[in-house]
């Protein structure tokens, strides 16, 4: 009985996914112009594989055996479902005989009929197979792909969306190096952060100091002291410069249910 | 063709909508069945914390902090980022929120997870659009998305070498297919990342080495 309510609650859970990841995707081929969603990584991944069927296919793959020994274990997917699984998937079906990118991956219609049904399929097949993972392919995927990816995202991404920064002029690199070296303290990433900085700078060079950029740095000043006060980089810096934490600002924290150690 | 409904603006908040009460009901299915969370088991962990009496403090303000983050960044660039937005701010985040404050109902049930997490996913695409008429709708700049889609294209054509290196420190065989995959690859003008993963992947099989 359980059994098919996991599976009637998977096919509905994996269409609204896939639909929603499948256009998302293809929308940020036409940002910004087109709102998309999905995620740099997962455009400049699309993007490497170049709309070649089997390269999209054995990239999805190799994420797949990941979530699958994932869900096994913790019974967690793994974001990776939704970042590189579902669009990668979904492009591999709609390139088969050689059509090009622009008239299926970048086609929201397309990508979202296909995700749909790749939706479907993965997350049954994830939520319903909670064993059976050949172990061979499971060790690949931990050992090979998950320490390639976790390069990409640090150093790699950081370096050169930094390097960008640095090449679009002083006010980008400026800010972008600020934002950066900060969000790597807080957040351990420094892409939002370098992200954020091309924000302002480009914003500042095309339009001045206006109300938007001014709302926009003010914005993203708050956003960082929120999340280091949340993530308890407060206490983690005055301990680390040998100072003791004032008791006020320990009972702070545990006020917020924050408790620090 | 940016006005059809697959580009529009407006059409936005539906697919938003549509992805986040599945990742809600995702939530919802690891509640129930503890399979079936859209997120890595670090993050998932949080939850699991709270839902184990440890507290939901980490579980709800990181996710809050990532959905804040995400939903300023997503809408000035013109990519929202599924993984902090969606998976974890309403995926984790406001499910920690709800189940600190004794409101199970959403998360319990099914088609109310389904519900909650269409709502909520409407209300960060509608607060999408409304960041982008604020902002970039109100001045001539687009705030340098050309230059962060060039960068992550860039950091795309990492992603091969980098295979290819950590197979090479994974096993030698392993190493050595990755290697003859991504040549072959390379030769056939495909994307070296294809060839380097199956190259490992059929040595693997062939020569596997233990999961530790």
């Amino acid at each position: 009985m359980e059994m098919i309510e996991v599976a009637i609650k998977s096919i509905i859970i994996g269409a609204f996914v896939g639909v929603g990841v499948g256009a998302g995707a293809a929308r940020m081929f036409h940002a910004p112009k087109a709102q998309g969603m999905g995620a740099f990584r997962t455009l400049g991944e699309l993007n490497a594989c170049a709309g070649d069927a089997a390269s999209h296919f054995s990239f999805g793959l190799g994420f797949f055996f990941n979530a699958w020994a994932s869900s096994v274990g913790a019974g967690a997917f793994t974001q990776d479902v939704d970042h590189r699984i579902i669009p990668n998937w979904a492009a591999a079906v709609l390139m088969r005989k050689g059509k090009r990118p622009e008239d299926t991956l970048h086609n929201p219609k397309k990508m979202a009929i296909s995700g749909g049904i790749i939706g479907i399929i993965v997350v049954a097949f994830l939520n319903l197979t909670a064993s059976a993972i050949p172990e061979s392919l499971q060790a690949i995927a931990v050992h090979v792909l998950v320490p390639a990816a976790n390069l990409l995202i640090d150093p790699i991404m950081p370096v050169i969306f930094w390097l960008a920064a640095l090449d679009a002029g002083k006010r980008s690199g400026f800010w972008g190096t600020i934002f950066g070296g900060a969000a790597h303290l807080i957040m351990g990433n420094a892409v939002p952060g370098v992200v954020l900085g091309i924000l302002i700078g480009k914003g500042v060079d095309d339009s001045g100091w206006t109300k938007v950029t001014k709302t926009l740095l003010i914005s993203v000043i708050v956003l960082f002291i929120l999340s280091a006060f949340f993530r308890g980089f407060d206490i983690q810096l005055l301990e680390s410069m040998n100072m003791a934490p004032p008791e006020w600002l320990l009972d702070f924290h545990k006020l917020l249910g924050l408790e620090v150690k | 063709m940016y006005k059809t409904f697959w580009y529009a603006d407006w059409s936005f908040p539906i697919f938003v909508a549509l992805l986040s009460s599945g990742i809600f009901a995702g939530t919802h299915m690891y509640y129930v069945y503890k399979i079936g969370a859209f997120n890595d088991v670090a993050i998932v962990a949080m939850l699991e914390a709270g839902i184990q009496g440890a507290g939901y403090g980490a579980a709800a303000a990181f996710g809050a902090s990532f959905l804040f983050a995400r939903v300023l960044e997503g809408a000035l660039v013109g990519i929202l980022d599924i993984g902090g937005s969606l998976q974890t701010g309403l995926g984790i985040g406001v499910p920690a929120i709800l189940l600190a404050s004794g409101i199970t109902a959403p998360i319990e049930n099914f088609i109310l997870s389904l519900l909650t997490g269409a709502l909520l996913g409407a209300l960060v695409g509608y607060a999408i659009l409304a960041i982008r008429k604020l902002t970039v709708g109100q001045s001539n700049s687009t705030f340098g998305a050309d230059i962060m889609m060039g960068a992550g294209n860039t950091s795309g054509r990492f992603l091969g070498p980098l295979i290819v290196l950590s197979a090479a420190s994974a096993s030698i065989p392993i190493g050595i297919g990755s290697t003859i995959g991504a040549a072959i690859f390379y030769i056939w003008k495909k994307p070296v990342a294809g060839g380097a993963i199956l190259g490992a992947m059929i040595f693997g099989a062939i020569f596997p080495i233990s999961l530790e």
